[in-house]
């Protein structure tokens, strides 16, 4: 299905469409949720959320602002960020880093999709210890890159030139395998 | 501008993550509709975030997946169910009950007669409007119009005025005598008394923008000059500056703006007065 073709779709309501789109980017979108609030059952309830807000909001979508895809990851992103910060998840004090995402990722054994999964280390492995940095804070803490810098004490400038290195990095990568 | 540069600044990958601000935001569009090498990179950007995303995941539970198609079911129900035509057919079969229900009902059709009508009237009125400011507009137009001529019909009136009542001579200058324009010929109208200068040019060649065409007065103390001649505006009045003597007066031909002394090379007409 071509992307206007699953928008014109999502636009009518119609219920095949919401399933192609389901099928085609639940696991994507989960994986954004999933490496910010590292609670399952909590990242699940986020992902039905940001899925359903993703449907009903489907009219604002512009698409000359971005792809489908970018939108939705960006609205799954923001939702597990205001998750994450809002009081039921900060008690319970957890963080995500790279590490305990791949160590989740590994420890479920035996079930069908840590098979399917292709381990974010093999992707990570050439990242240098900034571009590893920046992408923990960035896309696994949902930091923005200006709190980033600003935590840090790391110039905007060197931020932005680094989120971009990492992200080449991570292209070539998924590229290879 | 430079393109790469502008790619390896950081900004694309920003743009992605919605961390923007409104106007950046709209630069990253406007330059990748302009430069397909950013519309490339921000193809690749999205494609590789997928991919990773992807990649690294693993999929949600099923149970949500219900959940979400369970939640997501009654906007399908609305969309997949048959027009409710049937309800006022279901209205009139159903015996009435309770005294407020035709009331209800009479006042649901009136209710939705009531908003045709204004979405009718809406439109109308929108329609309207749009008539009524073209209207103002081409009225401002045709405002500014008869202003201008009404002021070219002033200049006319007291031009002819002075015509009427002016003791004005006719000064014919030719350029047969004169190598530079054989058939030229333009007249000099002029009122000694009230030493007014009209010109009227029959046929003057077109100038380049480096010349303008000059008009002298040559009295005894030699020639004055006293304006320059327009060759566009054939056959119009053209009033130049006052003379109050003078036995010839000629064109010649000097750089843009005009010249203290004429230069005589490039006298173009000559006429005496009789």
């Amino acid at each position: 299905m071509q992307e206007e073709q699953i928008i014109a779709g999502l636009r009518a309501k119609d219920r095949k469409t919401t399933e192609y789109l389901y099928d085609k980017y639940s696991r994507a979108l989960y994986a954004v949720i999933s490496r910010i609030v590292f609670d399952k059952d909590i990242a699940e309830e986020v992902f039905h959320d940001a899925f359903v807000k993703i449907t009903k909001k489907i009219d604002r979508y512009d698409e000359s602002k971005g792809r489908l895809y970018t939108w939705m990851a960006n609205i799954c992103r923001n939702s597990a960020i205001d998750k994450l910060r809002s009081k039921e998840i900060s008690q319970s004090g957890k963080t995500n880093t790279i590490d305990d995402f791949v160590y989740g990722m590994e420890s479920q054994s035996g079930t069908q999709e840590h098979i399917d999964g292709i381990g974010v280390k093999e992707l990570m492995i050439e990242l240098n210890e900034d571009q590893k940095f920046i992408v923990e804070y960035i896309y696994f803490k949902g930091y923005t890159h200006s709190e980033v810098s600003e935590e840090f004490d790391i110039p905007l400038g060197t931020v932005k030139s680094r989120v971009r290195a990492a992200i080449q990095v991570l292209k070539k990568n998924v590229a290879r395998i | 501008m430079d393109i790469q540069s502008y790619i390896s600044s950081g900004k694309l990958e920003l743009f992605l993550l919605g961390e923007l601000t409104e106007r950046e935001r709209e630069e990253v569009i406007d330059f990748a509709k302009r430069y397909p090498e950013i519309q490339q990179e921000l193809d690749d950007l999205q494609e590789t975030m997928f991919a990773f995303d992807n990649m690294t995941g693993v999929a949600p539970s099923q149970e949500v997946k219900e959940k979400i198609f369970s939640t997501l079911e009654s906007d399908f129900i609305l969309k997949e169910a048959p027009k409710p035509t049937a309800i006022p057919a279901e209205a009139k079969v159903v015996p009435i009950s309770s005294p407020w229900k035709p009331f209800a009902i009479a006042a649901s059709i009136a209710a939705i007669v009531a908003s045709g009508a204004a979405f009718y009237y809406a439109g109308k009125y929108e329609e309207r409007n749009n008539q009524f400011t073209a209207l103002l507009q081409d009225q401002s137009v045709l405002a500014d119009n008869l202003n201008q001529v009404n002021q070219a019909y002033d200049e006319k009136d007291s031009q002819l005025n002075e015509f009427v009542a002016g003791n004005f001579k006719r000064v014919e200058m030719r350029g047969e005598g004169f190598d530079m324009q054989k058939d030229a010929k333009v007249d000099v109208l002029w009122d000694q008394n009230a030493s007014k200068v009209y010109v009227a040019s029959n046929n003057l060649h077109d100038l380049s923008e480096e010349f303008d065409y000059q008009l002298w007065a040559i009295g005894d103390n030699g020639p004055v000059g006293i304006g320059l001649v327009n060759s566009g505006e054939k056959l119009t009045l053209q009033q130049m500056e006052a003379v109050a003597q003078a036995g010839a007066f000629a064109i010649t031909i000097e750089p843009k703006g005009g010249s203290k002394a004429p230069t005589m090379e490039k006298l173009v007409v000559l006429g005496e007065v009789a």
